[in-house]
């Protein structure tokens, strides 16, 4: 079965991430995002008849897709849950096109978000929650800081093998938050950094500062995946997903054969081969951006540049809206917010939106192709996706 | 198979450990299993570390929210490469947290912290 081009995303929508979700549930958030991207799509909610969605934040997950269905009061003939860490979001889209491809469905809703509970993410003892059995039996014993610590681990060898410079990480963070100036529905669009104020942000876990490290919170995100034949029907801008690829070489990252060099070497290239692009032919790129050094090895695995060179690509292109290599155009999850499983759909929906034309006065000009990454994990599970305005 | 694993490292003298072997393909194996990840059979036996090796990466943890670990930062979480070619988590202590450097060499010492024994790591210092 070929997909490059098959299928389409018809339909998407965001809620604004909130720290503070007021008494909101996480099937509230979803109903209400579904809804909004259903009437973007301009189709009846009868007309959904596929349903993916990523894992609860606070509900029992046993049955999640058919909880999910059920408050919605949708009768999906294809459902599932799809568990990638943070490549989940881009994991349900390439399983939607592969399912709306198969003649499976039609239009196949992928959904994600809920509320952040702050006693599991990230905190305390309720981090086992993320934690597999030798993490807990090897790696607890000796204080890791969840994510955070296994970043940092990354992070200090890149700087060991590479040179890579506090300051190249920090650029990130910066230009990041100078498109988040420009996101309305960004949690921190307030004011504008600059590296020292980045380096000189409490020193979390060595080398990583706190205005390096993601902020989760409450939020939801919706895409609609259709046939490429629907294109023509929908009131909006069509976006083509011409390539998906998948990979994953390791779960904990102490484990995985070089910390520097991730499975997006194998995703990306899947991605690209299926496309038939090279990384000089993507206008956009929307890199699942946990922490800085996420960005530099996905720059590097997806062939934006050579190994251990990605600090050096930070530092001689200007990453924002209007700049020569336009990156993470919404400010990446460093400045929009982390809404649990929806952190890694947003790089979808700002591709989409980047694509469409939508995308207010951080429009990108060139804005053809875009190269979306969803990292899971701790530079564990990949999941890369093309899209293109045009199916050619 | 004797000694099957119950999935635990055991403490082996002072400052060596036993971590997983498996003949058929020789090499080493951990975190520990009950098959051989490698040829998916039941061949692994256990066999005794050295307990040195290098420091392969770390970091500085100087906030902790587990409140086990909360009165001991800053304290150095790493990934240590033992001489049998695997890699194991291990706090690094004896050293100052701008001492420690990758590469550094290390070697196993047992510390019992509350109701566990727990392998960490010193730096080996020349004589």
């Amino acid at each position: 079965m070929e997909l490059r081009g098959k299928t389409v995303i018809t339909g998407m929508a965001e809620l604004a991430p909130a720290i503070n979700p007021g008494g909101r549930t996480s099937l509230g958030l979803l109903s209400e995002v579904a809804g909004k991207a259903i009437r973007d799509a301009g189709l009846q909610k009868a007309e959904i008849d596929g349903l993916l969605v990523t894992p609860p934040a606070e509900d029992s997950t046993f049955m999640w897709p058919a909880q999910v269905a059920d408050y919605l009061k949708m009768r999906p003939g294809f459902l599932n849950m799809v568990e990638l860490g943070g490549a989940s979001g881009c994991g349900t889209v390439t399983r939607a096109a592969l399912a709306v491809a198969a003649g499976l469905c039609r239009h196949c809703l992928c959904l994600s978000g809920g509320i952040e509970d702050e006693q599991i993410f990230n905190w305390g003892e309720g981090t086992m929650a993320f934690m597999s059995r030798a993490e807990i039996d090897y790696e607890l014993p000796h204080g890791p800081m969840g994510f955070n610590s296994g970043y940092a681990l990354i992070a200090r060898r890149h700087m060991h093998q590479y040179g890579t410079t506090p300051e190249q990480m920090a650029k990130i963070a910066v230009e990041q938050r100078q498109n988040a100036l420009l996101n309305p529905t960004a949690l921190f669009n307030k004011k504008s950094i600059n590296i020292s104020d980045v380096l000189s942000s409490p020193l979390i876990v060595d080398p990583l500062h706190l205005w390096e490290i993601v902020r989760p919170c409450s939020g939801a995100a919706a895409v609609i995946v259709s046939r490429a034949v629907e294109a023509a029907d929908i009131p909006q801008v069509p976006v083509f997903i011409l390539g998906v690829g998948e990979a994953c070489t390791h779960n904990s990252i102490v484990y995985s054969d070089d910390m520097t060099v991730s499975p997006i070497k194998d995703s990306a290239a899947r991605a690209f081969g299926m496309a038939s692009f090279r990384p000089a032919d993507i206008d956009l790129l929307s890199l699942y951006d946990c922490y800085p050094i996420t960005v530099i090895i996905t720059l590097e695995d997806a062939g934006f540049c050579t190994k251990g060179e990605g600090g050096a690509f930070v530092e001689s292109h200007d990453l924002t809206y209007k700049g020569d290599r336009p990156l993470n155009t919404h400010g990446g999850q460093l400045s929009f917010g982390q809404p649990s499983y929806a952190g890694g759909m947003s790089h979808v929906i700002e591709a989409v939106r980047q694509l469409r034309g939508t995308a207010g006065k951080r429009q990108i000009r060139r804005n053809r192709t875009a190269f979306v990454n969803g990292n899971g994990g701790i530079m564990s599970t990949q999941s890369s996706l093309i899209f293109g305005r045009e199916n050619t | 198979m004797t000694d099957h694993p119950k999935n635990k490292l055991r403490e082996k003298g002072h400052n060596a450990l036993a971590i997983q072997f498996c003949p058929s393909c020789a090499r080493y194996v951990f975190y520990p299993r009950e098959l051989c990840p490698y040829c998916l059979e039941f061949t692994l036996e256990w066999r005794e570390a050295t307990g040195r090796g290098k420091v392969y990466s770390y970091t500085v943890v100087r906030k902790s929210v587990l409140s086990a670990f909360e009165h001991m930062v800053p304290y150095i979480f790493a990934v240590v490469e033992l001489e049998e070619g695997v890699r194991i988590p291990g706090r690094i202590i004896d050293c100052a947290i701008d001492e420690v450097k990758i590469d550094m060499p290390v070697e196993l010492v047992w510390k019992s912290e509350g109701a566990k024994n727990n392998p960490l790591f010193r730096p080996i210092r020349d004589k």
